[in-house]
């Protein structure tokens, strides 16, 4: 939460088009969205800025979705972590789901499928306690 | 030939010919010792025979004899008792006596008959009248006569005595030697003395006084009267082709002069002599000789014994001798009989011991020609040979050998057509599995391409995706934008489902396996897809086993693959027709056969390979992925699909699944993005 009280949602995928896509969708929300392009980048901005959802895509070059969300849940276990990926298998979203993360999404989506499942997760994140919550 | 060569040869003959040589050896070993004892026994039995009747015979020969001087004797005896003699004697008056006498003589078959007066001085000669008053006093049966004795016997008168008596009694007498082999050495050429039968009585005067004596005689030099008359009696006069059976001879020292063997003229062999054998056996030692002689033209068996004058000097020799040929011949009818019933006796046994020996050696040539078939290959046959013997036991065993022979025969036969078919299976096998692997390896390579193809292509869509989203949501109010913007977003969508379809292809999820019943899903899916596919104007037709063993199968999964076969099979029938679905147990009971047979258009043989490849597809709305998937869930639980089409007749898709569950071990690795 920054202090202006909107809700910071970091989004973070190697493609530059995805990452602007979904900050369009979710502009109307009037949320405070930042971008990462990699796992190091999402770290660096993580350490100084306080998220309430992060949108992280699975499958990036140098630190992975999954070790980044296993990073974050570390750190700071009260963000809540939305993965996204062009490629779910049973395999690696029983992993994420594992490790902590709210919920996941198959690429392509709709914006209104976004934006609800942040909405979602935004309201998991104000219960607080439930650190991890179903869909 | 050595006696080697002969017993190689002997070995190198049949079995039958040895057996029945060998048998034949030991009958005639056997046979000639039979034959050579027996024919022995036979002539020793025979002979001896003809030697006893001999000896009889010659017995008989004397008493013929001596019955012959018996009654000169008694003739001698009886006349000088007759009274005329005693008056003429006492009286000396002659008168006719001289021919009184020689009617006498002639009566009474005698040579002579002389009277003598009591000193010794002859009276007289009946034969020659003439002749008197020589004196007779120093011959031994006028010398004993005068002392009252009437003696009898042989004596050797010499020829002056004869010439007495008459010419023709020295005549008689005389013989010139003829030349006998085998005879003696004997000094002279001739013979001039007779030999002859004689007997002597006193003439007693009143006073019984002696006042004279009679003497006769019968010379036996060429009087063969008493040896025809011996030969008569004893003989019967029997001839044996052409010659006498008996034969008698008087003998003279050793010249024959009476007999009636016959020389080769058919004359009396009178003048020939004994052997010297014989001479020196009976003339010089005395005793009888009795055996097997060769008489002047023929072998005769014999017995001869001396005669002896009345002072027991040896004189001359009785003979009588049977002609040896009947007893031969006889002997050799008996033997000729003898080895005639031997060699019938053989012939016999010959034929019994070939009957045997056949009955021994032809099971064996029945056996060699057997060995020799299953030599060529020829293992059905059998013998037929009976009996429990040794030969009987070899065939029984013969033909458990060539039975199991034949049997293992026939098993590699078997075998070796098992193994033909049984390479042709798995070359075939070999080859799907091949096929399969080749299948299996599209897949695998094509499911990580898909995967990454997925992952990069979703990126984009997403893009696309939520931005026309967001420049739909704007343009509420302006339609054409709003259709073109929807258009975009379905036609992304499109590709968003077709990389989803990809991304199932790609991605394995395990399988949850539960028992279950392969025709109840068949029936659930068929109903699922009945409605749409009586629209479509297509019967679906159940022919199920409906008691197929439960196996253990990913239920959700197997459904796709009969719904995704379905719906190819109604697809290939757009103007209607009929899907066959069956199921049934393979022949081998491993495996349940699902079948999907439709009557719709075929598969072209050059798309046949291509088609369980991903994105091959016919269809226009098609991902090209239904078999593809339908294809890698079957083969994950072990199974096959198999396609046999022909165009515009139909196709029939076959699910072949495995009894026992066994997952195949190349099944595609998950891959985490």
């Amino acid at each position: 939460m920054t202090d202006t009280g909107k809700k910071a949602i970091l989004v973070v995928d190697d493609e530059i088009t995805v990452c602007k896509s979904i900050r369009s969708a979710l502009v109307q929300e009037n949320y405070d969205i930042d971008l990462a392009l990699s796992g190091e980048e999402a770290l660096q901005k993580e350490q100084v800025k306080r998220y309430d959802v992060m949108i992280v895509d699975l499958m990036m070059p140098g630190i992975s979705g999954l070790d980044l969300l296993r990073s974050i849940k570390t750190t700071n276990p009260g963000v809540q972590v939305i993965m996204v990926t062009g490629y779910p298998t049973m395999k690696n979203t029983l992993q994420a789901m594992q490790i902590g993360a709210f919920d996941f999404l198959p690429k392509p989506f709709l914006p209104a499928d976004l934006r609800s499942l942040v909405a979602k997760a935004l309201a998991a994140g104000e219960g607080q306690g439930r650190a991890s919550g179903g869909s | 030939m050595s006696l080697r060569e002969i017993e190689r040869r002997f070995h190198d003959l049949p079995l039958r010919r040895k057996l029945i040589l060998s048998f034949l050896a030991a009958i005639a070993v056997a046979g000639l010792i039979t034959l050579y004892v027996g024919t022995r026994l036979q002539h020793r039995t025979i002979i001896s025979l003809a030697e006893a009747k001999v000896r009889h015979d010659l017995a008989s020969a004397w008493m013929v004899y001596n019955e012959r001087l018996a009654g000169i004797r008694d003739t001698i005896r009886l006349s000088a008792d007759r009274d005329f003699l005693r008056d003429a004697l006492w009286s000396g008056f002659l008168g006719d006596v001289g021919a009184r006498l020689d009617r006498i003589r002639r009566e009474l078959g005698l040579d002579i008959l002389t009277l003598t007066d009591g000193r010794g001085q002859v009276v007289v000669r009946s034969r020659r009248p003439e002749i008197s008053g020589d004196d007779q006093s120093a011959d031994p049966f006028v010398m004993q006569a005068l002392r009252g004795g009437s003696p009898g016997g042989t004596q050797i008168v010499p020829r002056a005595e004869l010439l007495k008596e008459g010419q023709d009694l020295a005549d008689r007498a005389y013989f010139e030697f003829v030349p006998t082999a085998k005879a003696a050495e004997r000094a002279g050429t001739y013979e001039e003395n007779g030999m002859m039968l004689k007997a002597s009585a006193p003439v007693v005067g009143r006073d019984g006084e002696v006042i004279g004596v009679l003497y006769g005689g019968l010379l036996f030099n060429r009087d063969y009267r008493l040896v025809d008359k011996v030969k008569d009696i004893v003989f019967k006069g029997e001839k044996y082709k052409g010659h006498d059976i008996g034969t008698v001879t008087l003998f003279q020292d050793d010249l024959r002069i009476s007999t009636n063997v016959m020389d080769d003229q058919g004359k009396r062999a009178v003048g020939t002599r004994v052997s010297q054998e014989v001479n020196q056996a009976v003339l010089k030692q005395g005793v009888s000789y009795l055996g097997r002689a060769f008489v002047v033209t023929a072998w005769y068996i014999t017995a001869y014994e001396p005669i002896r004058d009345i002072d027991g000097r040896i004189v001359g020799i009785l003979y009588v001798g049977m002609l040896e040929r009947p007893y031969i011949d006889l002997r050799n009818r008996v033997i000729a009989t003898f080895i005639a019933i031997a060699g019938l006796g053989v012939i016999l046994i010959l034929g019994l011991l070939s009957m045997i020996a056949g009955r021994i050696t032809r099971p064996l040539g029945v056996m060699v020609e057997a060995t020799d078939r299953i030599a060529r290959g020829d293992l059905a046959g059998r013998l037929d040979i009976e009996g429990r013997d040794e030969i009987g036991q070899l065939a029984q065993a013969f033909n458990r050998m060539t039975g199991d022979l034949h049997a293992a025969h026939n098993d590699l036969t078997q075998w070796g057509r098992t193994l033909e078919q049984r390479v042709e299976e798995r070359t075939r096998q070999l080859r799907e599995t091949q096929d399969q692997l080749i299948q299996s390896e599209k897949l695998a390579s094509l499911g990580k391409m898909a995967a990454g193809v997925a992952h990069e292509i979703n990126n984009p869509l997403t893009s696309i995706l939520i931005n026309t989203h967001l420049l739909l949501e704007r343009c509420e109010d302006h339609a054409l934008e709003r259709e073109q913007l929807t258009m975009i977003a379905d036609e992304t969508t499109r590709c968003a489902q077709i990389v989803g379809g990809l991304l199932d292809f790609a991605r394995q999820t395990p399988a949850t396996t539960v028992q279950a019943d392969i025709d109840e899903i068949v029936e659930r899916t068929v109903q699922i897809l009945e409605m749409q596919a009586s629209v479509r104007n297509i019967r679906i037709e159940r022919r199920l086993h409906r008691s197929l063993p439960r196996i253990a199968i990913d239920k959700n999964k197997i459904q796709q693959v009969f719904s995704n076969l379905i719906i190819n099979a109604c697809e290939a029938m757009p103007g209607g027709g009929v899907l066959t679905v069956s199921s049934r147990l393979s022949r081998d009971g491993t495996h349940i056969e699902i079948a999907f047979s439709d009557t719709g258009v075929g598969i072209s043989p050059a798309n046949m390979p291509r088609l369980f490849d991903p994105f091959f597809t016919t269809k226009r709305m098609g991902t090209g992925l239904g078999l593809a998937v339908s294809y890698g869930i079957v083969r994950q639980r072990g199974g096959t699909i198999e396609v046999q089409s022909e165009v515009k007749r139909g196709s029939v898709f076959t699910v072949r699944i495995p009894l026992e569950e066994n997952i195949e071990e190349t099944g595609r690795e998950e891959n985490g993005s």
